[in-house]
């Protein structure tokens, strides 16, 4: 109808300004800590993936039992004659792909009633209650009941371990979520008629992905535990290899106390995981938040 | 004048608090018309956002309640009113605009695809067809160079252009009435004037129902066609603008007028009513106004006015209406 006015444009105070996402990778690998827990995962997920390929699955009976780590067998071997290094590397594919799919289990469980509690009061009253119940279950004898029934296999350790997880994932996504929800332009999204539905999945979801991401890291962190107490237990698949099977072996040939390699490779391995997976979950959440910009 | 396309009746909202129940919103009653523009006059606290939340399903319940009276928009009563009905009505039977335009906007999706998100869900338009109506819009709410400023975020825009996508998505489904909450308290007076004259505009073009929510005297004058005053969660007067203008039929009214700066009383130095309004907890037995009210009889501080018809489309709450009305008081 007419022209644009010109109007005086003010400097505004930048919020939290979307930064785009090779912004985002960029910072979050400028500190050492981003770009070592970054390599540091990489290295066990390529490991996982194409490891098998370069080393023979373990098995059998091998003539040198019990040597210590050697430029022939860098893990050493054990009572077996088998090499550690070969089931280390045929355990991380098995401990990555139990933690990967039961933190996806998890996070899609906690993400979803975590949303639903944050957005409707009275869903959220039973999913506190319930997420409560749950936080100060005992786990562990819990999940070694269940597992114990179920048969042990890879799927029942991550079923297992993905249902036993969620409610820290539910409490950290609803408490973050609730402050989304107060937010004036949930209202305004409102005013234009979005239902819950929309707003959840429009509004709110996007909002704590972050937190999300962050979410995966940990409860992946805390998953390859799970499953590496449970093996050790002697709840994991007997016919896969995983970094709990090795010390269980260790454990039951009685040479726990003497083959230190024999445990000491597969819990490094566990440590080192779960430190990268956790260095990385602080390190990404620094980077998404605006008031530690300048880290 | 034609029926109403909004009609609110004996509306009364109150929030459950700590401190005791507070009645926010008390029996008010509004007639939004097609083309015509409601001014809802009142200082801070008087209930105005909380009519205006109400109107929009915008409450909490808790610890908001509807304890009373109907929100008619052409035939469906809102109160109560399912999700489903509600999500048809607003944005496309009456949208609002919000005084805080950064914090309405969702600020980690651009401006464009927070309009064609709306358009593609409300009207079913493609991808593209969304984006170029959305570039349309904001052309029409004069955002300069639109067509590059579509892929902006709402941080990136000054507080009045941010005001004015608002405005682009609230017209965005054409609406048959428009809320307009304090738009233009934040932004800077020559700002202020250009979105009123926008919405002004906009609301001639689409024939809607305007309802501006305002604490400021110059700008109902400006631009309204009736107002309402209200007072510590009451409508204590009622009627168009330049009769009330004129002849105010009641003591809070006139000592609104009288405050107003005014170019041709420089001499005068500005007067403003006494006091300040209570806070609807401790709001005090009677007229709420009585302590402040520069006509006050022994009634006032025992019994609550009604709303009366005073004059042919005027009322006021007041025991000396008439006397006010007729300057007597
Ligand atoms: N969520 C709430 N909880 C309790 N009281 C509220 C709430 N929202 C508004 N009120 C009260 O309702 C009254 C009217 O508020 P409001 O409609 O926002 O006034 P205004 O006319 O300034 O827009 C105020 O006294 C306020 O304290
Ligand atoms: S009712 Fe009494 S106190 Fe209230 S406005 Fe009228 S004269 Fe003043
Ligand atoms: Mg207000």
């Amino acid at each position: 109808m007419s022209a644009p006015i010109p109007e005086t444009t003010q400097a505004v105070a930048v919020p939290t300004a979307p930064p785009s996402r090779m912004d985002g990778l960029r910072r979050f690998v400028t500190k050492p800590t981003g770009a070592l827990s970054l390599a540091v995962l990489l290295l066990f997920v390529l490991t996982g993936l194409f490891g098998p390929l370069f080393v023979d699955r373990p098995g059998g009976l091998g003539t040198d039992i019990l040597q210590a780590p050697s430029a022939s067998h860098w893990f050493g071997t054990d009572d077996l004659g088998q090499d550690v290094l070969a089931q280390v590397v045929w355990g991380t594919r098995v401990s990555l792909t139990v933690g990967a799919a039961a933190s996806g289990l998890a996070i899609v469980i906690g993400t979803a009633l975590g949303l639903f509690g944050a957005y409707s009061r009275r869903a959220d009253a039973w999913i506190t209650t319930v997420t409560d119940l749950m936080l100060s279950l005992p786990l562990l004898p819990l999940m070694i009941i269940v597992t114990a029934i179920a048969g042990p296999s890879i799927a029942t350790l991550t079923v297992v371990i993905g249902l036993f997880s969620w409610p820290e994932v539910t409490r950290l996504i609803r408490s973050n979520g609730m402050v989304v929800v107060a937010m004036p332009y949930i209202d305004g999204a409102r005013a234009l008629g979005a239902g819950g539905w929309r707003i959840v999945t429009r509004e709110v979801l996007p909002a704590v992905v972050p937190l999300v991401v962050v979410s995966v890291l940990l409860t992946a962190a805390r998953a390859v535990i799970s499953e590496a107490g449970l093996s050790f237990l002697g709840l994991g698949d007997p016919d896969s290899w995983s970094w709990g099977r090795i010390m269980l072996n260790a454990q039951r040939s009685g040479v726990l106390s003497t083959a230190w390699w024999q445990t000491l490779f597969p819990s490094l391995a566990i440590l080192l995981l779960v430190l990268a997976a956790t260095v990385a979950g602080v390190r990404f959440n620094d980077t998404r938040d605006p008031r530690l910009k300048d880290r | 004048m034609s029926a109403p396309v909004l009609s609110v009746d004996d509306l009364s909202v109150e929030f459950a608090t700590r401190e005791g129940t507070v009645h926010a919103v008390r029996h008010v009653g509004l007639d939004v018309h097609a083309g015509r523009t409601l001014a809802i006059l009142g200082e801070s606290g008087s209930g105005k956002s909380v009519t205006a939340q109400a109107i929009m399903g915008l409450l909490d319940t808790p610890p908001a309640r509807v304890s009373s009276g109907s929100i008619v928009f052409e035939g469906t009563d809102l109160v109560g009113a399912s999700e489903r009905t509600r999500m048809r009505i607003n944005g496309e039977g009456i949208a609002m605009v919000f005084q805080d335009a950064l914090s309405a906007l969702n600020p980690v999706y651009t401006v464009g695809d927070q309009i064609s998100e709306l358009l593609r869900v409300r009207r079913k338009l493609s991808r593209s067809a969304a984006r170029a109506r959305a570039i349309e819009l904001m052309e029409r709410v004069r955002i300069p160079a639109a067509a590059r400023r579509v892929d902006d975020y709402p941080h990136q825009f000054s507080g009045g252009m941010r005001q004015r996508i608002m405005i682009a998505l609230a017209v965005a489904l054409n609406p048959r009435v428009l809320i307009a909450d304090e738009p233009t308290t934040a932004l800077d007076v020559t700002v202020q004037a250009q979105i009123m004259e926008l919405l002004t505009e906009l609301r001639r073009e689409n024939g809607m129902g305007l309802v501006l929510i305002t604490h400021d005297l110059g700008v109902v004058a400006e631009v309204a066609d009736d107002v309402v005053v209200m007072y510590s969660g009451r409508i204590v007067e009622r009627g168009s603008v330049e009769e009330l203008f004129q002849r105010p039929a009641h003591p809070y009214t006139r000592g609104l007028l009288r405050s107003m700066p005014r170019p041709d009383r420089e001499d005068d130095e500005l007067w403003a009513i006494p006091g300040a309004p209570p806070s609807p907890l401790r709001a005090p037995g009677g007229c709420a106004f009585n302590p402040r009210c520069d006509a006050v009889v022994d009634v006032c501080r025992t019994d609550q006015p009604e709303l009366r018809l005073i004059a042919a489309g005027r009322h006021s709450a007041c025991h000396l209406s008439q006397e006010v009305f007729d300057g007597r008081a």
